[in-house]
């Protein structure tokens, strides 16, 4: 789906045109509760349109609680959330989620998963024919469309729960720790794959993850989250120039370095409300 | 045994077949020639496994006539040797099953039976689908009549026959009722049980396409449910057809109860086993249409 009209494009439109907005994300003053208490608070935290934002965080710090938020899945208590200018109410139609389980029907085939919010908002049958299979092959599922779920390894459900995202041609895509639950060497494939896939869709992404190696390879920028309650604690940008590749974030000099400070500051947050594990040891 | 050896034999290709994930999720695929001897190595694994569970199927069919012909040739021998009004030997039960069906109506009481179920079963299970479905959507419906339902189902059937019958006299309509309601409270409790358990995930999911209640029907909850649909409608049969036979014999009208009634009054036992015969035909016929229909039905389902 290269060339179709993505409203928010930064690369494409001139710095001065004003429809750069279109995927900005601005969360102000944020709070959260859950009846077990404050979850998030005091969370401001803009993203411009076009960025790849990862976030990192322990586990329970209410990262799956912002995305929810940006996604209108969830309330919010206090504060607001806009994207592209207009405040959150509600799922939206510029917004796409990638989950980490896939949230894919298991009694559709892949076409028909991916073709599912074309047709819920009822567009033009040859148009979303030619959408769906832009993006079955973007992903790279050419091929299987006609298989069920259950008949896909892990990564290639995955790439299906994107395709679906990238149908509707979002200028949102907020990603939940979607590369969790393949093994290693997939996650790479798809973290690569991504990679490249961003260079030419230039969606603003926000994309949580449980691994600093993951957020450095693929971000712009990295958020780190603190917890009890929910903050940011650090606000980072990735110093490596994209286009990129996974080879080529490890050999660059600052991998190192922003790999140990990120970690350093997890840790110390962690030491901060004792007794809560951390489990961002690097993997991968 | 068998399936263990026939796998470890097995092995060397399977691993050569099945690379690791990462090489079948890479996007390009291998050389031309690697991808022709992978499927030649599929093929005949899969060809394999479709003669070994032939194999298999004719092992377990062999197994089923022998104990077939046991069973028989055991009610033959004590048969024979017991007295007419207690039990009677095979061939006597079958003699009599002919004799049913030329003189006394056997062929007439059975279409009576299959009707009359049809038209209560489709009944029940509809009925059974629909309100099992508001009663796992909604929690108002379930507020408002959640109570009898459950009631309705901790009562024993068998309770409201007589009372049905008073209100509804002795008619077709009764029996088909009776065995609507048989019907009935499996497929509610199936479903209703089926709709709250659909996965959270895929309701997000719903919710973060935007989709509108007639969406969410056709797309989640009407394929989310269907196998539970299926099971229900599978108990359906097996209850249906216990409360088809207290509704014939209740209301002694023409069908396959009332002839199992009939004869069992008279003594005639033979009669009475012949009768009972066809009815387990009927229901292990019935069973396996539902089996079929889950199939074609919900595939996704195993
Ligand atoms: N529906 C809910 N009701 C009550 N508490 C909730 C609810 N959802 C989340 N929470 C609480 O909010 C906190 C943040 O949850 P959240 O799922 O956002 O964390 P997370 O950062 O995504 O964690 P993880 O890394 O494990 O996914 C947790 O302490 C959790 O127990
Ligand atoms: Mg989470």
């Amino acid at each position: 789906m290269p060339d179709r009209a993505l409203p928010g494009a930064p690369a494409a439109a001139p710095p001065a045109a004003p429809d750069v907005a279109g995927g900005r994300i601005d969360c102000a003053n944020v709070y959260k509760w859950f009846p077990g208490g404050i979850v998030l608070e005091d969370v401001s935290l803009t993203v411009e349109a076009g960025q790849f934002v990862c976030i990192v965080g322990p586990s329970g710090c209410g990262k799956t609680t912002l995305l929810r938020m940006m996604a209108g899945l969830a309330e919010v208590d206090h504060g607001q959330v806009s994207i592209g200018g207009t405040p959150v109410n509600g799922p939206d139609r510029r917004v796409a989620v990638v989950f980490q389980h896939f949230g894919l029907f298991p009694w559709k085939t892949v076409q028909h998963n991916v073709a599912l919010p074309l047709r819920l908002a009822k567009t033009p049958r040859a148009e979303a024919d030619s959408r769906v299979a832009d993006a079955i092959r973007t992903v790279g599922l050419t091929g299987h469309e006609r298989k069920y779920p259950a008949q896909l390894s892990g990564g290639m459900k995955q790439r299906a729960g994107l395709a679906r995202a990238l149908a509707t041609a979002p200028d949102v895509l907020l990603m939940d720790e979607p590369f969790a639950a393949v093994d290693a060497q997939v996650r790479e494939v798809l973290q690569e794959d991504l990679l490249a896939l961003r260079d030419r869709l230039r969606q603003t992404i926000v994309f949580i993850t449980h691994s600093i190696d993951e957020a450095i390879t693929l971000g712009d920028r990295i958020i780190v989250m603190g917890t009890r309650p929910g903050h940011i604690v650090r606000d980072v940008l990735v110093p490596i120039e994209q286009p990129r590749t996974i080879a080529q974030v490890r050999r660059h000099p600052a991998y190192t370095d922003l790999r140990e400070e990120i970690w350093q500051q997890l840790r110390q947050s962690a030491a901060e409300q004792a007794g809560e594990p951390v489990e961002q040891a690097g993997d991968a | 045994m068998s399936e263990i050896t026939g796998r470890s034999t097995g092995s060397p290709s399977p691993a050569g077949t099945s690379p690791p994930p990462a090489a079948a999720d890479q996007a390009t695929p291998a050389s031309p020639k690697l991808e022709e001897s992978r499927a030649q190595i599929e093929a005949a694994i899969e060809q394999r496994l479709r003669q070994r569970s032939r194999r298999n199927r004719r092992i377990y069919l062999l197994i089923r006539i022998v104990s077939l012909i046991i069973v028989l040739a055991a009610w033959q021998y004590y048969g024979s040797k017991s007295t007419p009004v207690i039990f009677d030997p095979l061939t006597r039960v079958l003699g009599a099953l002919v004799d049913l069906f030329r003189h006394q109506g056997l062929g007439a009481a059975l279409w009576y039976s299959v009707w009359t179920f049809a038209i209560g079963y489709l009944v029940g299970v509809a009925a059974g689908v629909a309100l099992g479905m508001c009663l796992g959507a909604y929690r108002r419906a379930e507020a408002a009549v959640g109570l009898y339902v459950y009631a309705l189902y901790a009562t024993p059937m068998v309770a409201i026959v007589p009372l049905l019958s008073i209100w509804l006299g002795f008619g077709v309509l009764t029996q088909e009722l009776i065995i609507g309601l048989f019907v009935l409270f499996p497929c509610v409790v199936s479903v209703s049980y089926g709709v709250r358990n659909i996965d959270g995930d895929l309701l997000e999911v719903a919710r973060s396409l935007r989709m509108g209640r007639a969406s969410l029907w056709r797309h989640v909850l009407l394929p989310g449910t269907a196998p539970y649909i299926a099971t229900g409608a599978a108990q359906g049969v097996a209850m249906g057809l216990v409360g088809m036979f207290i509704a014939e014999i209740f209301t002694q009208l023409s069908g396959l109860g009332n002839l199992l009634e009939t004869a069992a009054q008279t003594y005639h036992t033979d009669q009475a086993l012949a009768v009972l015969l066809v009815i387990m035909a009927l229901g292990v016929t019935l069973r396996g249409l539902i089996t079929l229909v889950q199939r074609k039905v919900a595939p996704w389902a195993k």
